[in-house]
């Protein structure tokens, strides 16, 4: 879902057109992709990332109590 | 780029700043990290105050019109109190406790990110420190590393991830009609935009069905923890939405909606729950609704009901037991019950205490069409917090105390309940006869409803919305009752 959302932010960066934004001296008003959304993407990708990692490592920490991971198995065994 | 008046911009962002500057510094040096953490929340606090007496918008525009928006003014202010005051206390409460360095930066962490939370003005900079707070919060859920916190932990964080997914899809198309990621650019967004990002805030601040990932989370952490997630943390979805209903009309009706909505569901279900821990995160449902009831004055009451619940939280923690049941058997100390009694009352809208002067100025607030039911929601308080304050209690030597009151408790509780009282003349406006007849008559009426009908019933509400799976495909049904509310 997460590699959903950030296909979908390119795909809105490329709408105006293709090329990398950076000025070159003889050639103007090309069709530039659009920089903010990508820029944008990226902290979100770091930050999906970096909570991706963290649940893994509750999930593996969970694994030894519950080595089927169901997760119905882990809420019943968890909720008061 | 923008250039403000320098000074103010400048303490703007060092305020912000500083809390993650000193979060590390905490892990760095951990001899300190008591005082550290203890220095933020007075900061914070001082500048919270400043900005309520000294009403003046601040707005800061860093980098272009695509970079981070701010915006600083009373509304913040009162938001950026209430984490000041809570903070303060959790640190007092842990004061004594061996927790390590660890907990210490993140409940520093947590704190900065929920303040840069209160400033946003624009979509990105809000979803990294709601990604920053969900990060945080679930490093101080997990804490104590046993199986069941971690479940809660990852319960919390999945739910949590997969609506800032939704809402990172409405940022995108708010940015494609506007090019900018302003909260105002919201009124020319396609309307799908608006539903995406608020089912977002809508999950993430706990609000109507969205919500009901927050009983257990709340009730199952540590007590600092749900402390501070009750008090303030659940409030940065809260912000957000009413920050864009004042500044765009078409979605006001729709927030106040869900203001009342929330305010009616949560105060059934806290009626019939035995539990106190689970009834006070219930019930932070109901009084977030509340919040949301009348934008205009959010702040205010934000506050009353942060400094109420975290206290709340903070003395359910000491309680000899969990269940009402058993609570009614084991008196407790008198000293802890007039405290309860304070909190509870203040939650109810007593007069003399901070929850009066919210609730007169929230009710005062409404529509018309909202005004009946939020009556009803006041008296449902009533009978919800009734149920604290009939507990029994007895003087005790004091030898007798309970030996697991925290050694800073009362410390700790000082801020919180000093709080309720003095910020009371904020709003004096609101002692006239009519509106303490009227409190009085809805506090007698949530304790006699109590008194002959609730006291003694045994009935417990189907806890079936609450499993994960349902708590996933329910935030499907939202998207699709929001697509509806915001076509129409």
């Amino acid at each position: 879902m997460s590699t959903g959302v950030i296909a979908y932010y390119v795909l809105m960066a490329s709408r105006d057109g293709l090329f990398t934004p950076i000025i070159v001296d003889n050639i103007d008003n090309r069709a530039y992709a659009d920089p903010v959304p990508q820029a944008v993407i990226l902290t979100a990708i770091v930050i999906g990332f970096s909570i991706q990692a963290l649940m893994l490592v509750c999930v593996v920490k969970l694994a030894r109590d519950n080595p089927t991971l169901e997760s119905n198995e882990i809420e019943k065994n968890n909720t008061p | 780029m923008n250039i403000m008046t320098a000074p103010d911009s400048g303490i703007a962002i060092s305020w912000i700043a500083l809390p993650f500057f000193v979060g590390f510094v905490i892990y760095l040096l951990p001899q300190l990290n008591r005082y550290l953490a203890l220095s933020i929340p007075l900061v914070s606090a001082v500048y919270g105050l400043q900005l309520i007496f000294n009403p003046s918008q601040l707005t800061l525009n860093l980098l272009d019109s695509f970079g981070v928006t701010l915006v600083v003014d009373q509304l913040s202010g009162y938001f950026i109190l209430t984490n000041a005051l809570v903070t303060a206390a959790v640190i007092l409460y842990c004061w004594g406790s061996d927790k390590t360095a660890f907990f210490y930066t993140q409940i520093i962490i947590l704190h900065g990110s929920v303040n840069a939370a209160f400033v946003c003005a624009d979509f990105i900079s809000l979803y990294v420190a709601l990604e920053v707070i969900g990060i945080a919060a679930f490093l101080l859920i997990a804490y104590p590393r046993s199986n069941r916190s971690i479940w809660v932990g990852l319960r919390y964080m999945f739910v949590s991830n997969t609506a800032m997914l939704f809402y990172l899809v409405g940022a995108v198309l708010v940015y494609q009609a506007n090019r900018s990621f302003a909260f105002a650019g919201l009124a020319n967004a396609p309307k799908p935009a608006i539903a995406l990002i608020f089912l977002g805030l809508l999950t993430k601040g706990g609000i109507f069905i969205s919500g009901l990932w927050l009983p257990l989370t709340h009730s199952e952490s540590e007590t600092p923890v749900s402390a501070m997630l009750s008090g303030v943390v659940i409030k940065t979805g809260v912000y957000p939405l009413v920050r864009c209903a004042l500044i765009l009309d078409d979605i006001d009706p729709i927030v106040r909606m869900f203001g009342v909505g929330t305010a009616i569901l949560g105060v059934f279900s806290a009626i019939f729950e035995k539990d106190t821990k689970r009834m006070l995160a219930l019930s932070t449902i109901s009084q977030l609704g509340w919040i949301l009831a009348a934008p205009a004055v959010a702040g205010f009451y934000a506050l009353a009901h942060g400094l109420a619940k975290s206290a709340l939280f903070l003395m359910a923690g000491v309680l000899p037991s969990r269940k009402f049941q058993e609570l009614q058997e084991k008196p407790i100390n008198t000293k802890l019950w007039l405290a309860l009694v304070i909190a509870s009352l203040s939650m109810s809208g007593f007069p003399l205490l901070y929850g009066f002067s919210a609730k007169t100025l929230t009710i005062k607030n409404l529509l018309p069409w909202q005004t009946m039911i939020m009556n009803i929601g006041a008296v449902g308080t009533a009978v919800v917090f009734a149920k604290f304050i009939y507990l029994p209690h007895h003087n005790q030597n004091q030898q007798q105390q309970p030996a697991n009151l925290p050694p800073n408790f009362w410390l700790a509780l000082i801020p919180l309940l000093a709080g309720l009282i003095l910020a009371n003349l904020l709003y004096y406006q609101a002692y006239t006869v009519a509106n303490i007849t009227k409190a009085l008559l809805t506090i007698g009426l949530g304790w006699l409803t109590y008194d002959l009908i609730i006291f003694n019933r045994v009935f417990t509400l189907p806890r079936v919305l609450e499993q994960f799976e349902h708590l996933i495909g329910m935030m499907s049904l939202m998207l699709l009752l929001l697509l509806g509310m915001v076509l129409a």
